[in-house]
């Protein structure tokens, strides 16, 4: 294999699939990234944990074509420290390849081209597109809910399926909830109700920030696969059954209140200074027209806050994780949220307004 | 086959099965006749491990010749005057040990009341072979041997004599501990293992287990109700690796119970690490109808009528008692030690102790070797410094030393590697782990700080579901109203699930309801306690308490090491940090003295 390329582009399409790969692996291939040059001008470069794949294409000036892997976190620390505009001049053989940009040379190891396990895609029957700022929106209104806690795998992911005529999507980590819906594309029709992994969730995030347009979405019940221009992104699919999540969306809170997120966030967040880190619960006492923010800490002292709001019922006081209301506030774009509260004991329900794409349910806190 | 009643050596020998099952048991059985019969000593000799024979001689109040016919019958007992079963307050009471053990053994029965004649029975297996007249001094001996000889059955699951032996001596130890003031004299193989004078129960307990206990023990006497609780524990920081002198007399009766196990663990949490043990000693006087004895025929379990109520007091007690304790710890008997000091190599490389100018040659092998010199590095690692002279020198104004004599902890007076605090005592020379006691500081103000409060709870908006064995979802399901003050909230799902309804809310989201519900189970199985959940609290509080103190090699100034050593001194639990080690270790002036060959 013989190639010349831009340094820029290179790095660029490196930066996307390295990521994916691991820092430590006890399968020595999947630490490595393959590149393969073909006649027609293009060099291919792919990742995977065999979960998860990136695969990218890339045009090069290939004088002669072929195929290798190399370690890919090396390759690309190498590639990210070249001089800027350089040519980077890749020639493999012998299980070596050599790296020459500039005055600097490397020689790396390589493993065979035919070890590098590619991820199976089956049958894709669900095909559809979706513009690429929809996607963005889905991934950012709900991937704060995803769990961590590997006990309950079927929450550690995002949630796709089609319900009502619309696309809907929902996290959560059993505290709080998550829930974005779209309308639904042309072919979702039938899709099967998927829960796509956070790693792949994370990595498509960070793809869709250079997509305009659309992105095809195809998928099957165990595997999705993404086409970004000159990127696809292909994961295998959480094997689970993610729990009934409308039964815990409230629907007779008829306490309402409103409330300017910007100034309710900033709010939450110096009162909230004062807990210590772990349980940063702050206590809400609502009001005709404001809202009392207040943190107790048994160490520290006390902090409160008034933020001004509108409410029409009885007084209430509730408490919140401070870090639970504060991502969810995060997410509210517009000048107004609705906050749609019942008991101090009950689920509390956010959105911008009826008619907004992302709901958010957070379960109250004890205080 | 027709139904017919067994002969009476039959019966006596089924009993024997119950209450003696190996040499140690029979001793059991005698000692706590001997001490019955209000003996003021008692003398034990046994040989290979009592398999071969066992005696015990007491100068109690003996008895008389038809007493001693009458007590090789079963159900015959001079115990249990007005045939109270729920009252009893002698050990033995069901009147089967004597002829159980004669059926199985050559057993040989002397006894004399005082101002009367000596009476001797001897028993083969059951059969009475001889009776007659006797010389002895008042009292009564009897005689053990070749134990189980016609009984294959027995013979063969006996031990080595040697575990047999050790089976023994725990028993002769339990017994020596619950009745301090009598004298007990032990023997094996004619070799003196035990012989102890009356005494005070602590001294009694460290003079068995080990004389160290005297000086790192804690005295504990306490009261609820109408019972008291006396007996001695370990200083958290003198613990051993295993849990096996732990010992609970329940009305002078040595019994084992797992309650006690939790409850001392419940006690020394975060004092100590899991996996290392205190030493423990603890009689409990109740009213003789708050305890049911008469579980077992050895008599080793008892049933409390109100465990929660004896737990909590044993609990209560004890916590009480280390906090007064406050900042003692358990200098090791090592640190002390001469060899473990380097001694500057006059000669000999040999503790100063022991030094003399002119030794064998062979000896000086044997004496610990100063440490090599540190090893040339290779060139690769080695990183040359710059090594000028310093241009200027700040003196650090040095504030007023203290009176090193009104403290227990003494003046600071200076800092060793930047990590140990160096201080100067009435009585010797004290050198504290500044991170290990102020991370106990800090932890014990946050302690302070959150006392009585509940913790907090993040209800679940999608309750999670936890499979589990149907006898630990009852257990769990008990223990659920305990466990809600802890902020973790459970409710019984069907026959064998639980579900978790809100966790505490420290905990964060890192809490994997499925280990920590199993957790719980198996300890509430196990010690009737559940500990796991405090145990994680704590993990919690002691993170943000190790964050947040003092690291090793910070440099502290002499007033700031001064207020971290007068704050040591007030603050519970500060000699030993959240993991059971000494935060600080005493050199006494005698051992300094030691050191240098002075004494």
């Amino acid at each position: 294999m013989k190639a010349t390329i831009e340094r820029a582009v290179l790095l660029k399409s490196l930066g996307h699939v390295q990521s994916v790969v691991e820092r430590r692996n006890t399968i020595p291939i999947l630490s490595n990234v393959l590149l393969e040059a073909s006649e027609e001008g293009s060099l291919r470069l792919m990742a995977t944990d065999l979960d998860l794949q990136v695969d990218e294409s890339v045009s090069a000036e290939v004088s002669q074509a072929g195929a290798t892997t190399v370690p890919a976190h090396t390759f690309f620390d190498i590639v990210r420290k070249l001089p800027e505009g350089s040519q980077v001049e890749l020639s493999a053989a012998d299980g070596k390849m050599q790296v020459n940009a500039g005055r600097a040379r490397f020689n790396l190891q390589t493993l065979p081209r035919d070890d590098f396990p590619v991820i199976a895609e089956g049958d894709l029957p669900t095909r559809f597109e979706l513009p690429a700022a929809t996607l963005r929106q889905i991934i950012d209104k709900t991937r704060f809910a995803i769990s961590n806690e590997e006990t309950r795998y079927y929450l550690m992911g995002i949630f796709l399926h089609v319900a009502d005529d619309k696309l809907k999507a929902a996290a959560t980590d059993g505290h709080r909830l998550a829930r974005v819906t779209v309308e639904k594309p042309e072919g979702a029709d039938g899709m099967p109700d998927i829960i796509i992994p956070k790693k792949c969730v994370g990595e498509l995030r960070k793809l869709l920030d250079e997509v305009e347009g659309t992105v095809e979405v195809s998928l099957s019940g165990s595997k999705v696969r993404f086409g970004l221009g000159a990127a696809v992104l292909t994961s295998k699919l959480i094997d689970g059954t993610f729990p009934d999540y409308n039964r815990v969306i409230p629907t007779a809170n008829d306490k309402l209140l409103r409330i300017d997120p910007k100034s309710f966030m900033a709010g939450v967040d110096r009162v909230a200074t004062i807990a210590s880190e772990k349980t940063r619960a702050v206590k809400m006492a609502v009001d005709s027209d404001k809202v009392t923010l207040s943190v107790t800490s048994p160490e520290n002292g006390v902090a409160v806050e008034e933020v001004p709001a509108s409410y029409g019922s009885d007084g209430l006081e509730i408490g919140f994780n401070a870090r639970y209301l504060m991502d969810i506030l995060h997410e509210i774009e517009g000048d107004t949220v609705e906050v749609h509260l019942a008991d101090a004991a009950a689920p509390t329900l956010l959105r911008e307004s009826d008619d907004s794409p992302a709901l958010y349910v957070l379960m109250p806190m004890r205080v | 086959m027709s139904i017919r009643r067994l002969p009476s050596d039959l019966i006596n020998r089924i009993a024997a099965g119950e209450v003696v099952e190996r040499p140690a048991s029979a001793l059991k059985e005698l000692v706590e006749n001997a001490l019955d019969a209000g003996a003021a000593n008692v003398t034990v000799r046994i040989a290979s491990g009592g398999i071969e024979k066992v005696e015990v001689v007491d100068d109690g109040h003996g008895m008389s010749p038809a007493d001693m016919a009458l007590a090789l019958e079963r159900h015959a007992t001079s115990k249990l005057p007005d045939a109270h079963i729920e009252n009893v307050s002698s050990f033995g009471f069901r009147g089967e040990a004597l002829p159980s053990i004669a059926s199985v053994s050559q057993f040989t029965l002397e006894s004399r009341v005082r101002g009367e004649e000596g009476w001797q029975i001897i028993v083969d297996h059951g059969e009475r072979v001889k009776e007659g007249p006797a010389a002895l001094p008042p009292g009564t001996r009897i005689r053990v041997e070749q134990i189980f000889a016609k009984v294959p059955a027995r013979r063969k699951f006996l031990r080595t004599p040697r575990s047999e032996y050790q089976a023994c001596l725990d028993v002769m130890r339990r017994l020596a501990m619950a009745r301090s003031d009598v004298g007990f004299v032990f023997e094996h193989d004619g070799r003196r293992v035990i012989e102890v004078q009356p005494q005070s129960a602590p001294q009694r307990v460290a003079s068995l287990l080990t004389p160290e206990l005297a000086r790192h023990g804690l005295g504990i006497d306490t009261a609820r109700g109408e019972m008291r609780m006396t007996g001695v524990v370990s200083l958290p920081t003198f613990n051993r690796g295993m849990g096996d002198q732990q010992y609970l007399f329940v009305n002078k009766r040595p019994v084992k119970d797992r309650l006690l196990v939790g409850a001392l663990r419940g006690a020394y949490r975060d004092l100590l690490p899991r996996d290392r043990h205190p030493i423990a000693a603890l009689f409990l006087d109740l009213p003789t109808d708050a305890v049911d004895i008469n579980v077992h025929p050895a008599k080793t379990e008892v049933r409390f009528h109100d465990a929660a109520g004896v737990r909590g007091l044993i609990v209560g007690g004890l916590r009480h008692a280390l906090e007064e304790a406050g900042h003692l710890s358990a200098a090791r008997e090592q640190h002390a030690q001469p060899a473990a000091w380097q001694v500057e190599p006059v000669g000999a490389q040999a503790p100063s102790s022991e030094a003399s100018p002119v030794r064998p040659f062979g000896e000086v092998r044997d004496a610990p070797a100063a440490p090599l010199p540190p090893s040339q590095s290779s060139v690769w690692e080695s990183q040359s410094t710059f090594a000028a002279p310093p241009q200027a020198r700040a003196e650090p104004a040095e504030a007023p030393t203290p009176d090193a004599e009104r403290y227990p902890l003494g003046a600071a007076r200076g800092q060793v590697s930047a990590t140990y605090i160096v201080a100067e005592a009435s009585d010797g020379l004290v050198i504290v782990d500044q991170h290990a006691a102020h991370e106990r500081l800090v932890l014990e103000r946050m302690r302070r700080a959150v006392k009585g409060e509940r913790v907090m709870s993040q209800p679940l908006l999608i309750p999670e579901p936890v499979e589990m064995d149907e006898a630990d979802c009852d257990r769990l399901e008990e223990a659920a109203g305990e466990l809600a003050k802890l902020g973790l909230e459970i409710e019984r799902f069907g026959p064998a699930t639980m579900l978790v309804r809100a966790v505490p809310a420290p905990l964060g989201d890192r809490v994997k309801a499925p280990a920590l519900l199993s957790d719980l189970a198996a300890e509430l199985a196990e010690l009737g306690t559940a500990l796991a959940l405090r145990d994680r609290l704590d993990e919690v509080a002691g993170t943000i308490a190790c964050h947040g103190s003092v690291r090793a090699g910070r440099v502290l100034s002499v007033p700031e090491m001064n207020s971290l050593l007068r704050e040591m001194e007030v603050t519970p639990h500060s000699g030993s940090c959240n993991h059971g080690r000494p935060t600080w270790v005493k050199l006494a002036h005698d051992d300094i003295e030691k050191l240098f060959g002075r004494k």
